[in-house]
């Protein structure tokens, strides 16, 4: 497959505008601006174009409804905190091809009529910070961005809005709080953001890797670009691979490629000649899949089918050296660290679940453990007001489901993996 | 039309409103903790939870709103083991210390547990670690059992504007502190403790002091300290009040209060409070008994009124007193001392300012509803900070500037520092030059409405200072104020707030007919800031020198005749004496004696030396009050008279509302009318009753304005302005008070005394309240980091601060925000008073002070 | 307070959205450089550049987890344990930085040097484990190679 978002990525100036000119870089935006507004939502909904922050929401669909809302101004926010662990398909796009993103900003905001838009970018990113604001000012240079871009009377102001280590300000309600200057914490729904969301106006959020889809939807057509991939949800995608394989890394694959291809194809397989335990197919808020559950393609809907989630397609790989117990630990407190403390399951439910875990993982479980573990989760699950509680209780739900004799040793003698200390964020 | 359906019953709603509020009006309880009838919705605590068809999850019915078609269940199975979880999750930080707890009994968190039957027993780690903080005289914070429900914060910062506390970090380790993590800096108005549905914060004043079960009495009353007239629960038990407890569903404020409405009660149960009447003998106030003081109190009267005529004594009324002291008051004065030199401390404001736009735009042009305030377009602010005078309306003020209202801020606004739009400041003192310039402008832009056609040819011809005048006079930049007023000329619902200090100017009348000029212009609903809680009532009593009851001029002989007639005494033909011309009679030898009732006018009048030597010049000088005032210590006779929470009665607030007081203690003694009928008895006249609902009976024949008013009817909320009564409809007239003009540049620049009114403060009362000292220790001189820089003064640095009539040393205060050429100071503490510094001018006219341009100085001491 | 050219800075953020509050967390990275931590005079200083009450300030300061709320060492390390890091050694990197530096999560060396801030995922997974020292990224640690990198910052 030809290369779409990471294309001309091995350049090592690729984040240069001129190296982006060269292969052609910019001429999506002076077609669009030469389109109505309207056609070119319709052209990305013609796309079946999915958002890949995580949800894999219609992105046609998304925008529709807030050019549809009559009050101005509008904003668009690209979404940029690439928070969910394991997650780092984001950064070779803000570090590498940042004018791919510009330039679908630039269209995407042209679109939906916004004239000023932000880019929320995680604080653990300072160098794609400035990378971001030198290719910004290079592109205001050229007149992409500005009070009258190329000439067409169309008027787009960018900033990137730093964030400051919150999980949370990756959920787009709490993306719009953080912006305003406020705690993170997500904002009652509906109203959804397309009507009220940022300053109270229609707003639409998207991930990097959604955006940085808009020009290639607009050279080659939104028909060209659903035949990509699944069908249900088309193009290319980034999958990021760590963990125990050969070759980690960002893979630019069809959408729906099946999940043992990317570990054993293109990631080179297990590292070390060990066995493979474990996948953690879309970052640690999708449920856990046991080695034997690979096969299912990689894709929205194939994944919620196979019982996890495609989440941002984050494929942690773990071999048979792992403790799935210290695992499951290491992820609750996670999400005992991010709550953002708003409601009161996730709140006070993952500190709980961790604490529980956290003893067995310590040689100190009790036999009635297990259950409790799936009471305390179940009792969180479906409660919590954002879905980042839900999936601290999807996550336990799943390990213990797959892993159940792990956790019933450990309560038994101990945990017979090389035992480490735990080191969490205080 | 929407139905809904809840627990199988068919719910119609006019407009989409939550499960939660629809479930609720239909006597539906579901259980919460984060939501609050007053505050922003939150959706965090997950216990309201319930059922919705077609919805794969539970849904919080506080944040759902209905749709046509809905049907929700609030209880079944899975609901209960949801709450229950919740619960569960609540208490696995949450100190199982009810036994100790002051909110036992009435603790939310409490009473759900009871409900579910949740415990916590599950959990086996130890419980998060918050030592309780009591680092602040008023408030204590325990964080061991915040449940995060964020209504403390929702409340102080969406609600009540101060932002001053905050939930801090994130996830379980989050908790509620103000800055500084230990006292607060902020308004002290309570709201906070109010919504806090456990016993995470709590008032100290009555900490371990109560159970909630054992109080033996709750009385619904107002609050006597200002003008807007808040309601709220006074739980008493053994004859003391023990708490105040607001409630969202009583009185105008909603359950919203201030400082001194929530934590200044103490004043009541101060040991300092007069118990026994004194008179004097030689130079000392000795205790004696009712009988003799009484006795003395007759004679005299009835000597000095037969010898030297009615006319030779006078009576300050009080808008401390209610309706019924008041209405006494002056028929004593009127038909047992015969004069008519009946007059109050609300002719510096209030009843000025009234007098003059009652007479342009028509009687009941300031009643107008408080609440409708957050619902103006546009506001404007000026002769005093709303914020500070009167708090809760100041908070509807913040509303209206979140709800997106332009506010205009004209003068120096504290309290809207962070709710205001324009924010219009001025060299001191140079208000009339400012608004003249406003007024004229208007009148090029707007088209008048034709209603009263002599004022308008009033408007028409007004020539105000020209835009140069403005930036001369008042230092402010003319573009800008030209933006200003077309931003003003543009908005169609505007509400005008004026405070008291426009009246107290030397151009007094020209700032009244600016003002009512441009609410006439703007069709502006008037808002008159009202200090004391019945400066209206002290008016529509008929409390002033040419005015009867329900506000009929003395001088048309039918009212007077009438009134007469219904009282059977005669009511002298002359109008009487200003309070500022009691006071010169006093000093001139005119007046003789004088009656005070519930007032200090030796400590809140301008000049009090000269006050003080006038009122020593009388032959007779008898206070009533409920402390031993700098007034009351050089009168002849002191009675001591029954306070707020101590008798009935009524008082009309600043939006001309009827509210009742209810006795909750009992004490010994006698309510200010009560002392006054004794008097009167003993004069050999007839004006006895029995209790105040007699004394209301009466005003309900001879005010018409209160005709056929009863208590019943105030209880059924006939309380608002016109009642039942007839106002006066007489011809509008033009306004005709001989404007003065003076809009030139002053000389040099100099430094002013401007007296600070803070809502901590309130004269003479808050004095006895140790909560209130507590958050406002000490008098001191704000200046800004300017004048303090020219004055060579540091913060905190002791001064003296001297004016052509006194001195006083002070602390200095600096605050930026504070206007240049300003210094701020209180009149609230013994001694210390501002009052007392500043020269006065009496309008021949409004017979007002005029207070401005007192030109004063800070002098260092280092010689000393 | 702060020095005019940060109160400059902050009024050229402050432009690019439509109301001040929005230039809250820009804002509170500049007094972080500028003081070094958020000490209260820092937040305080923020609250009046932007006219917002200093406890809110402290209150949206303090969500955010970098955000420094006490003081910190010249250098700041910040070290992954999410699980890419933590299954490829993390946790050795950790004691490795205790043993030979003295460092504590959240703590400071004594000579003021460094900090050390444990990190939830920091997206270099690709490269576990990994750390930001200041603004400077660094992949496949091991405890020379940290050794190497800490002996760059004085
Ligand atoms: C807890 C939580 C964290 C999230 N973090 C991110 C994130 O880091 N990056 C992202 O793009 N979307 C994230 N999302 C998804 C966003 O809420 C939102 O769906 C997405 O930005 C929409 O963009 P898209 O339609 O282009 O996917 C997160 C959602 C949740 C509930
Ligand atoms: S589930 Fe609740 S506490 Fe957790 S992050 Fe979402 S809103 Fe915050
Ligand atoms: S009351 Fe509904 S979530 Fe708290």
């Amino acid at each position: 497959m030809e290369r779409v978002l990471l294309k001309n990525i091995d350049n090592r100036n690729s984040a240069d505008i001129s190296e982006y000119e060269k292969i052609g870089g910019y001429s999506s935006l002076r077609k669009a601006l030469g389109i109505q507004p309207k056609d070119i939502i319709e052209e990305v909904k013609k796309s079946g174009l999915r958002g890949r922050g995580g949800a894999g929401f219609p992105t046609g669909m998304k925008w529709a409804f807030a050019a549809a809302d009559p009050k101005f101004p509008k904003y668009l926010l690209c979404n940029a905190d690439e928070g969910e662990p394991g997650t780092f398909k984001d950064r070779p796009i803000l570090e590498k091809n940042p004018h791919l993103l510009i330039e679908g900003m630039v269209i995407s905001a042209y679109a939906l009529g916004a004239e000023y838009s932000y880019i929320y970018l995680r604080g653990e990113y300072p160098s794609a910070k400035d990378i971001l604001n030198k290719a910004i000012s290079q592109a205001v240079k050229k007149g992409y961005l500005g009070n009258n871009i190329l000439g067409k009377g169309f008027k787009l102001h960018l900033s990137v809005h730093q964030g400051a280590g919150a999980y949370i300000c990756g959920e787009e309600t709490a993306l719009i709080e953080s912006l305003e200057g406020f705690r993170g914490q997500p904002r009652i729904k509906p109203p959804f953001p397309v009507n009220v969301g940022a300053w109270n106006m229609p707003t639409v959020i998207n991930n990097v890797e959604t955006l940085s889809n808009i020009p290639y939807i607009l050279q080659a057509g939104g028909d060209v670009y659903s035949k990509i991939g699944s069908k249900d949800c088309p193009g290319p995608k980034l999958y990021c691979i760590s963990g125990h394989v050969k070759r980690p890394g960002v893979y630019e694959l069809p959408m729906g490629t099946i999940l043992r291809e990317i570990i054993y194809t293109h990631a080179g397989g297990i590292k070390g000649g060990k066995k493979l335990k474990a996948v953690i197919p879309g970052g640690i808020s999708t449920p856990v899949l046991p080695a034997d559950q690979i096969d299912c393609p990689m894709d929205f809907i194939s994944m919620s089918k196979s019982g996890s989630m495609l989440g941002s397609g984050a494929i942690i790989v773990m071999d048979e050296s792992v403790c799935m117990v210290k695992v499951l630990y290491r992820a609750m407190k996670f999400f005992e660290h991010e709550s953002c403390g708003k409601c009161t399951p996730c709140r006070e439910g993952t500190g709980w679940l961790s604490s529980i875990i956290g003893r067995i993982e310590n040689g100190k479980g009790k036999k009635e453990d297990i259950e409790l573990l799936s009471d305390v989760a179940g009792n969180i699950s479906g409660k919590t007001f954002c879905p980042l509680g839900d999936g601290a209780a999807t996550v336990s739900m799943s390990m213990i489901k797959h892993f159940r004799d792990e956790f019933e040793e450990h309560i038994k003698g101990g945990c017979k993996y090389k035992i480490l200390h735990n080191v969490i964020p205080a | 039309m929407i139905t809904v359906t809840i627990n199988g019953k068919e719910v119609r709603l006019e407009k989409p409103i939550t499960i939660f509020e629809a479930a609720e009006m239909h006597g539906i309880k579901i259980p919460h903790f984060c939501y609050h009838p007053l505050l922003e919705k939150w959706g965090g605590c997950r216990m309201c939870l319930v059922e919705v068809e077609k919805m794969p999850k539970l849904q919080t019915s506080c944040t759902l709103y209905v749709t046509d078609g809905m049907v929700v269940k609030t209880e079944s199975e899975e609901i209960s083991k949801a709450r229950k979880a919740m619960l569960e999750f609540l208490l696995i930080n949450h100190p199982l210390d009810c036994p100790f707890c002051d909110k036992a009994g009435e603790c939310d968190l409490q009473n759900s547990t009871t409900l579910y039957g949740a415990s916590a027993g599950r959990f086996e780690e130890g419980k998060r670690r918050h030592p309780e903080n009591i680092n602040d005289p008023l408030i204590v914070r325990n964080m061991e059992r915040c449940i995060s429900c964020t209504r403390c914060v929702r409340m102080c910062d969406g609600v009540q504007g101060a932002s001053a506390i905050s939930m801090v970090n994130r996830s379980n380790k989050t908790f509620v502190e103000p800055f500084s993590g230990g006292r607060y800096n902020c308004e002290y108005c309570g709201n906070c403790l109010t919504v806090c549905p456990v016993g995470a914060i709590m008032s100290r004043l009555h900490r371990h002091a109560y159970r909630p079960w054992q109080m033996e009495e709750e009385v619904k009353t107002v609050c006597a300290y200002c003008g807007v007239g808040c309601s709220f629960v006074l739980q008493v038990r053994e004859n003391n009040i023990v708490r105040i407890m607001p409630k969202p569903e009583v009185g105008i404020n909603k359950g919203i209060l201030c400082a001194k409405g929530y934590f200044g009660y103490g004043y009541i149960q101060s040991s300092k409070r007069l118990t026994s009447p004194l008179i004097k003998r030689g130079w000392k106030l000795e205790p004696t008994t009712w009988d003799e003081a009484l006795t003395i109190v007759a004679n005299r009267l009835t000597e000095i009124k037969k010898k030297f005529g009615g006319e030779s004594i006078g009576g300050i009324a009080s808008a401390r007193c209610t309706n019924e002291d008041n209405y006494v008051f002056q028929k004593f004065v009127r038909a047992c001392l015969g004069s008519n030199n009946i007059d109050s401390i609300v002719r510096t404001g209030f009843a000025v300012a009234q007098r003059y736009i009652e007479d342009v735009i028509g009687q009941g042009a300031t009643a107008n509803i408080i609440s409708g305030i957050p619902h103006s377009e546009g506001i404007i602010v000026i002769g005093g900070d709303p914020t500070h005078i009167n708090p809760v309306l100041g908070v509807q003020v913040r509303e209206a500037f979140r709800r997106g209202a332009k506010v205009f801020a004209i003068g120096y606004n504290p309290g809207l520092e962070r709710h205001r739009t324009h924010n219009i400041s001025y060299y001191p003192f140079t208000e009339s030059t400012l608004l003249s310039y406003l007024v004229s402008k208007l009148a090029t832009i707007k088209e008048l409405s034709g209603e009263n056609k002599s004022f308008e040819s009033k408007i028409n011809n007004f020539k105000g200072a020209t835009l140069k005048d403005v930036e001369k006079v008042c230092r402010i930049n003319g573009s800008d104020l030209n933006r200003i007023i077309k931003e003003l000329s543009s908005i169609s619902s505007v509400s005008l707030i004026i405070g008291p200090d426009i009246v107290q100017r030397t151009d007094v009348r020209t700032n009244l007919f600016l003002l009512t000029a441009i609410a006439y212009m703007l069709n502006a609903r008037i808002y008159l800031l009202a200090e004391k809680p019945n400066e209206q009532g002290v008016i529509d009593m008929g409390c002033l020198p040419d005015t009867l009851p329900g506000g009929r001029p003395l001088d048309i002989e039918s009212f007077r005749k009438r009134d007469e007639e219904l009282w059977g005494y005669e009511i002298p033909p002359k109008p009487g004496l200003t309070v500022f011309e009691m006071i010169e009679g006093a000093n001139s030898g005119s007046l003789k004696a004088l009656y005070i009732m519930g007032g200090n006018p030796l400590y809140n009048l301008p000049d009090n030396a000269f006050v003080k030597s006038s009122i020593q010049n009388l032959e007779f000088l008898v206070v009533q009050d409920i402390f031993l005032s700098e007034t009351a210590e050089i009168a002849d006779v002191v009675l001591p008279s029954l306070g707020w929470v101590e008798k009935e009665g009524t008082y009309t607030n600043l939006e001309r509302r009827i509210q009742r007081l209810r006795k909750s203690l009992d004490r010994q003694g006698m309510e200010d009318w009560r002392i006054l009928s004794e008097i009167g008895k003993k004069m050999g006249f007839k004006i006895q009753y029995d209790s105040s609902l007699d004394i209301m009976k009466e005003i309900s024949t001879v005010s018409p304005l209160h005709s056929g008013l009863t208590y019943d009817d105030l209880d059924k909320g006939l309380d608002v302005w016109p009642y039942k009564g007839t106002p006066l409809r007489h011809k509008l007239g033009a306004g005709d008070w001989p404007l003065t003009k003076s809009w030139s540049p002053s000389g040099k620049e100099k430094l002013y005394l401007t007296i600070e009114k803070h809502m901590f403060l309130s004269g003479t009362m808050s004095r006895y309240s140790t909560a209130l000292n507590s958050i406002y220790q000490e008098p001191c001189a704000k200046i800004n980091n300017d004048v303090a820089e020219r004055s060579g003064v540091k913060d905190g640095e002791m001064v003296t601060i001297k004016t052509e009539k006194a001195q006083i040393i002070l602390p200095i205060k600096i605050d930026r925000n504070i206007p240049d050429f300003t210094v701020l100071l209180t009149n609230n503490f013994i001694e210390k008073g501002a009052m007392g510094l500043i020269p006065y001018k009496i309008d021949p006219i409004t017979k007002t002070p005029a207070i401005d341009g007192c030109e004063i100085k800070i002098l260092k001491r280092e010689y000393e | 307070m702060f020095s005019k050219s940060a109160i400059k800075e902050i009024e050229e953020i402050r432009a690019k959205y439509p109301d001040s509050r929005s230039a809250l967390l820009p804002a509170l990275y500049i007094a972080q450089r500028e003081y070094g931590w958020l000490t209260p005079e820092a937040m305080e200083s923020v609250a009046s550049a932007l006219n917002i009450p200093s406890a809110i300030v402290k209150g949206v300061s303090t969500f955010y987890a970098m955000f420094k709320h006490k003081q910190m060492g010249r250098h700041l390390i910040q070290l992954c344990t999410n699980i890419s890091c933590m299954i490829l050694g993390a946790e050795t990197l950790v004691d490795f930085l205790k043993n030979k530096y003295g460092l504590e999560e959240g703590g400071i060396t004594p000579n003021g040097r460094f900090s050390l801030v444990i990190m939830e995922c920091i997206g270099g997974c690709d490269v576990a484990p990994v750390m930001l020292v200041d603004n400077d990224f660094y992949g496949n640690l091991t405890e020379e190679k940290i050794e190497n990198i800490l002996g760059r910052y004085q």
